[in-house]
């Protein structure tokens, strides 16, 4: 059985390619066959991260046919078990993934056979990003403690959660949905989604109630990346209890990794972090999380809405 | 999904158990306020301004009621006649009262203690037999350290992580590589650290039994 860990962050340079390379690297070495994906599509960098430098093939061959299954894609890693689909030469107008590409996408990637694949997704509340994000029910989101940070990831929680909602309505529906929550609520409140979900239980009951099992049956993780020692480490329990009390599902907090320079050079020298500088605090968090994360995961439930 | 918050009641909107004691509502209402306040991180963006002050204010209306003993009262029978809380729920409330602190029958609080790492691992060090008898003997070794270490369950990398000395240099210490070592000013300076890095006390003494236990081997 698969485990699919989409990583989403909302906003650039909080730490989702190095968390995906971080938490694949610590996978594979546990002698987990693991597959990194880069779908920061459009600015990909993740084979910087795993030291693939010049990938002699990517994601884009398999969108545009030229590599006809998804698996011959695969490249190799210096890393035994750790395996990578590089976005490295991505054709310039692969941002714009039309939907039938992104539904076959999809469907490869469930098909693919290995234990671990980290789907590692760009910042932005794109369809794209949304989509793959919900490929799985283990999401994982990443924040620093920074408000423009925590802003654009209450921003991305809040538009997974409206696109999944999405999914259970028709075009037409959707539409007439939209009319009736302007009606009832004020202009605004479209950009709210737990207004919305309230209109649904209105309008549309036998539909809420399936909303509301899906809703239960996720479980996203929370991880606060960069924490300096003056910052609360409570921050992202507290994050978790506003979203658990205020949007009505349940984020669960995983940790927090510590704020470390090291993290540059290691970037800079192109090594892989871990291995670099393993007795840091930050490596010790990351550690921590991955035990704590491969443990807690439990039943997979994947691509539902294809 | 759930209800809105406006339609919480006041025990739900600050996060306690309808038996809460004045000093829990007041902890919550802190821990709430941190969370909600126009400047706070945590909700950054999360609401927009009326939303927020709208919050702030049911948040101060339920702290002022239930914090004023009659108009929790009041407010605690009007929960109940609905039936959303049970007087079975506030009945315990009796067995929060304050503890008496002259009262010597008193059972001693071990939960809070064990919270504390450090605390901890000061007890291990003094109810573990094991490590008593080492620390007993005349000469103390490198590898009778590593024993106390592995005892105390502790990693090395944490030493490492806490005293700054360089990992190689504990691995030599604990391996007893006589030749390796630093100068025996520095030595005898990381034995101290590595010592009190896990609460070993008196940590002057047993660093100079093993200063003296080296010179005498070699």
């Amino acid at each position: 059985m698969v485990h699919i860990w989409p990583i989403g962050g909302g906003k650039g340079g909080s730490g989702k390619s190095f968390l995906a390379s971080s938490m694949g690297r610590l996978l594979a070495k546990s002698g987990k066959k693991t597959l990194l994906i880069d779908l920061d599509l459009g600015a990909a960098n993740l084979h910087t991260m795993v030291n693939v430098p010049y990938p002699e093939k990517c994601f884009s061959d398999f969108v545009i046919n030229k590599i006809k299954v998804l698996e011959d894609t695969v490249l190799e890693t210096p890393f035994p078990n750790l395996f990578l689909i590089s976005g490295a030469h991505d054709n310039l107008d692969i941002a714009n993934l039309p939907y039938d590409k992104k539904k076959k996408a999809l469907k490869a990637i469930a098909k693919l056979n290995y234990e671990y694949i980290l789907l590692d997704l760009g910042a932005g509340t794109a369809f794209n990003t949304l989509d793959f994000f919900l490929a799985s029910r283990n999401g994982i989101f990443i924040t620093t403690p920074e408000p423009t940070s925590i802003e654009n990831v209450y921003r991305l929680i809040r538009a997974i959660y409206l696109r999944r909602i999405r999914h259970y309505f028709t075009a037409a529906d959707f539409k007439a949905l939209e009319k009736k929550v302007k009606q009832f609520l004020d202009t605004d409140s479209f950009n709210k989604p737990e207004h919305i979900v309230s209109v649904v239980k209105k309008e549309y009951p036998e539909k809420y109630e399936l909303i509301k099992k899906d809703f239960h049956s996720f479980q996203f993780k929370l991880i606060l990346n960069q924490l300096h020692k003056q910052d609360n480490p409570a921050l992202g329990g507290q994050i978790c209890k506003i979203i658990k009390k205020h949007l009505g599902f349940s984020v669960d907090f995983a940790g927090n990794i510590a704020y470390d320079e090291h993290v540059h050079d290691a970037i800079c020298q192109r090594l892989c972090f871990l291995d670099r500088y393993p007795h840091t605090r930050a490596a010790n968090d990351l550690r921590e999380l991955n035990r704590k994360m491969s443990s807690s995961f439990g039943e997979q439930l994947l691509i539902n809405y294809l | 999904m759930e209800k809105d918050f406006a339609q919480l009641n006041y025990y739900e909107i600050l996060d306690i158990e309808p038996n809460a004691t004045a000093l829990e509502i007041r902890g919550a209402y802190n821990t709430a306020l941190q969370m909600y306040q126009a400047d706070s991180l945590v909700s950054y963006s999360f609401f927009s301004q009326e939303e927020r002050s709208r919050i702030l204010g049911l948040l101060e209306k339920a702290y002022f009621t239930l914090i004023n003993e009659t108009q929790r009262e009041k407010y605690d029978h009007e929960l109940t006649e609905m039936g959303i809380i049970s007087i079975k729920e506030k009945g315990s409330a009796f067995k929060r009262d304050p503890v008496n602190i002259f009262d010597i029958n008193r059972q001693k609080d071990n939960s809070a203690m064990l919270k504390n790492y450090n605390a901890e691992l000061k007890m291990k060090v003094s109810e573990n037999q094991r490590i008593n008898e080492i620390l007993s003997r005349p000469d103390i070794s490198g590898a009778d350290l590593k024993t106390i270490r592995n005892e105390l369950g502790v990693a090395i990398e944490k030493i490492h992580q806490e005293t700054k000395i360089r990992l190689d240099y504990l691995n030599y210490i604990e391996e007893d590589e006589a030749k390796k070592l630093p100068a025996a000013v520095f030595l005898k300076g990381f034995v101290k650290a590595y010592l009190r890095s896990l609460y070993i006390e008196p940590a002057d003494e047993i660093s100079a039994r093993y200063m003296s236990g080296l010179t005498r081997k070699n």
